[in-house]
């Protein structure tokens, strides 16, 4: 029992993260280019200027969330990023 | 279009960029350079790339005069990366 | 960070040395596509564009009676046959069924020639694979895109001191080739390798990321102004039911080329051909400008006459069109296409050495040589048939080109098959045999086989090498020279392979010491 918990420890952090990278970034980069039509630009071009940004910012958040010291860290700087966006993003859709 | 000038350019502007660097003066020539030589050589190199770039965009326009750069440099640069390599086994 | 890299680069890197390798070849498709349909003779200047349009309309007025659209490519520089597709009947509900062929640009009719799929295999298999439904394959490619624009971001970030010291980057002195060749590979095609992944990325942004799209725009209107800013498709709309002959193409495309200058017409696509309510959009052609952007004039297709000309898309459908433009490098020249081709070739060693480099440092490690843990011969086997496999399978692809016979059912198919069964072989034999044989074997068969390729086009074709030569025929000399050329690459490969093979046994102990240098400078760099 006590060896299943020191894997679950030892791994966790790390499937943690990669779960955070994978989905997370994705779903930031996603909720980003539907956040960008609150800009004062046409639709069309705003929408394609959040498609041409999302996989800037998906591999931005890939990169930090490997970069920071803990899984926690990582979960809370994309949310800190994500909650301004998401008002926008509920606004416009 | 003459390709061989933008090429040679970036060539030797690589070339000349490298040779600025202290750790290739030691290692190829075997004791650094006179520190004016040095900045002659940084400011030569920067010169043959701009030029390179002005030939490029002067026949081909903007867009695909800076392609032609991109490429031009990746492969000077390549060139001069994988020379440098080589000298360095032969030598060991 | 520097496992970031690692992993990044490895989970998929035998999908992206693939695909990386495809996409090399695919910047000379049409001359691949030339050169696999030898029965076309070479064109020796292009034809009058607005002649041939016309051609290939009434053949397709022929042949697909009542299509609601067809759209055809007109033969330039590189392309010496009209590529036509039009819409069928469906096969499946819900799907779109459409017909394709290649047409022969002095007759207008269907090319006489072995059916093949040519370059375009190479070219779709980049980014849609095969056996595989298309949005799946595509969704593939663009995973493995993304790894690889982290596995560039995090290699950058690992070697910060990259651009203080771009010249200066030096490795242990007991380190082995692939370690430096990986290195300044990255390194020096740096701004290319960022470029062409992300513009790769940007090419099928729409399937990646439809979020924007979808909560933006929520009627057809209102999409058609998104797609007229990035393509000249015209939607077919209700066809009137009104019969009338489609007016004369050949005029229009004749305006098209007075404004854009000669040869400059890209492809002419008509809806509702026969119908009163017929449109013509006839775009401009690849050559001279770095942007894929849509630049058409639309006809109305009953009267001919010019309704619109579209020129000029929105900022953010402009960037889209020049990333897009930037990573098919359809504007090239014959110069600028080398360049692309090269240095695309310096990428797909890139991915190659990474992957050889991953086992190589893992070896040194490793408590006994002689049993390695699974993940590892894992690791070693795909390399080996990614890698050495995927080279012997292009080329047996070719080999069938010139060997099937012809006609074939389903020819083209068969010569696919071909690839994908010498590849499952080439993955088999890695299984079997020793690792360091098999990387030896199956990279003396690649080069075998393409050293002999010329050798089979001289014996089953009317267009052996000499006689390329002799008549100036750059595409099949040029690609008969290509395949020596690669060659003698696989051939150099497979000695050094061999060779170090040999010495590296005995000389395993001295080496432990050289992972300690490694790691430190990584962890110091």
């Amino acid at each position: 029992m006590s060896f299943l918990i020191h894997r679950v420890r030892s791994t966790g952090p790390l499937i943690s993260r990669i779960v955070a990278a994978l989905f997370g970034g994705y779903a930031l980069a996603a909720l980003s280019s539907v956040a960008v039509l609150a800009l004062p630009l046409s639709k069309p071009q705003a929408v394609l200027t959040g498609m041409l940004a999302s996989f800037a910012i998906y591999a931005g958040a890939v990169i930090w969330v490997f970069a920071v010291r803990s899984a926690l860290k990582a979960w809370a700087g994309l949310l800190i990023v994500a909650v301004p966006l998401l008002p926008l993003a509920l606004s416009v859709s | 279009m003459n390709h061989l000038l933008p090429f040679a350019l970036s060539l030797s502007g690589f070339t000349a960029l490298a040779f600025a660097v202290r750790r290739q003066q030691r290692d190829v020539i075997g004791r650094p350079l006179r520190p004016t030589t040095t900045y002659v050589l940084r400011l030569a190199g920067a010169c043959a790339l701009l030029l390179a770039l002005g030939i490029l965009v002067a026949e081909k326009g903007w867009s695909i005069g800076l392609v032609l750069f991109s490429g031009h440099t990746s492969i000077a640069a390549g060139i001069v990366l994988c020379a440098l390599i080589g000298q360095a086994r032969m030598v060991r | 960070m520097s496992s970031l890299h690692t992993w990044a680069g490895l989970l998929l890197g035998w999908v992206l040395y693939a695909m990386f390798l495809t996409g090399t070849v695919s910047y000379f498709k049409d001359e691949l596509s030339q050169w696999m349909r030898p029965e076309l003779p070479r064109l020796s200047q292009i034809p009058d564009q607005a002649v041939v349009a016309q051609r290939v309309a009434v053949e397709l007025g022929n042949i697909a009676p009542g299509t609601s659209q067809w759209s055809i490519r007109l033969p330039d520089e590189r392309n010496n046959s009209v590529y036509a597709f039009w819409r069928t009947a469906p096969r499946n509900p819900g799907q779109r069924g459409f017909g394709e062929g290649n047409f022969d640009p002095a007759t207008g009719q269907r090319v006489a020639s072995r059916d093949t799929l040519g370059g375009e295999f190479f070219y779709r298999f980049h980014f849609q694979f095969h056996y595989m439904p298309v949005v799946w394959g595509r969704w593939l490619a663009g995973a493995a895109a993304m790894f690889m624009l982290v596995a560039i971001v995090s290699g950058v970030i690992t070697h910060k001191k990259i651009f203080v010291d771009f010249f200066t980057f030096r490795w242990g002195k007991r380190q082995r080739s692939w370690l430096d060749a990986h290195n300044s590979l990255s390194v020096f095609g740096l701004p290319f390798h960022f470029m062409i992944t992300y513009t790769g990325l940007v090419t099928l942004m729409a399937l990646y990321m439809p979020w924007g799209e979808q909560a933006a725009f929520k009627t057809p209107a209102e999409r058609q102004q998104l797609s007229a800013e990035l393509s000249a498709f015209i939607q077919p709309g209700k066809p009137s039911g009104q019969k009338m002959p489609l007016a004369s193409v050949a005029d229009m495309v004749r305006q098209a080329l007075e404004r854009w200058g000669r040869d400059n017409v890209g492809r002419v696509t008509v809806v509702h051909p026969g119908d009163a309510a017929a449109r013509v959009s006839v775009a401009r052609g690849e050559a001279g400008r770095v942007s894929m952007s849509p630049q058409y004039m639309e006809f109305d297709g009953a009267t001919g006459k010019l309704l619109m000309v579209r020129e000029s898309v929105g900022p953010a459908a402009e960037t889209r069109g020049v990333l897009y433009a930037l990573h098919l490098g359809r504007f090239s020249d014959t110069e600028m296409r080398w360049l692309y081709f090269l240095v695309s070739f310096m990428g797909t060693a890139m991915v190659g050495t990474g992957l050889v480099m991953w086992t190589v440092k893992r070896r040194q490690k490793l408590p006994d040589p002689e049993r390695p843990y699974f993940g590892f011969r894992l690791v070693e086997r795909l390399n080996i048939a990614s890698i050495a496999g995927l080279s012997i399978a292009m080329t047996a692809f070719l080999w069938a080109n010139r060997l099937l016979p012809h006609p074939l059912e389903s020819r083209a198919d068969w010569e696919v098959h071909a690839f994908f069964i010498v590849w499952v072989l080439t993955l088999l034999h890695a299984l079997v045999r020793p690792a360091r044989s098999a990387w030896a074997e199956q990279l003396s068969a690649a080069s075998a086989l393409l050293f002999l390729l010329p050798l089979l086009n001289a014996f089953t074709t009317q267009r052996p090498l000499w006689q390329s030569l002799f008549e100036g025929d750059r595409v099949f000399a040029g690609i008969d020279m290509m395949c020596w050329a690669l060659a003698l690459l696989h051939a150099v490969l497979a000695i050094r392979t061999a060779r170090q093979g040999a010495i590296s046994q005995p000389a395993l102990k001295p080496k432990r010491q050289a992972p300690i240098a490694v790691t430190s400078r990584e962890g110091a760099g």
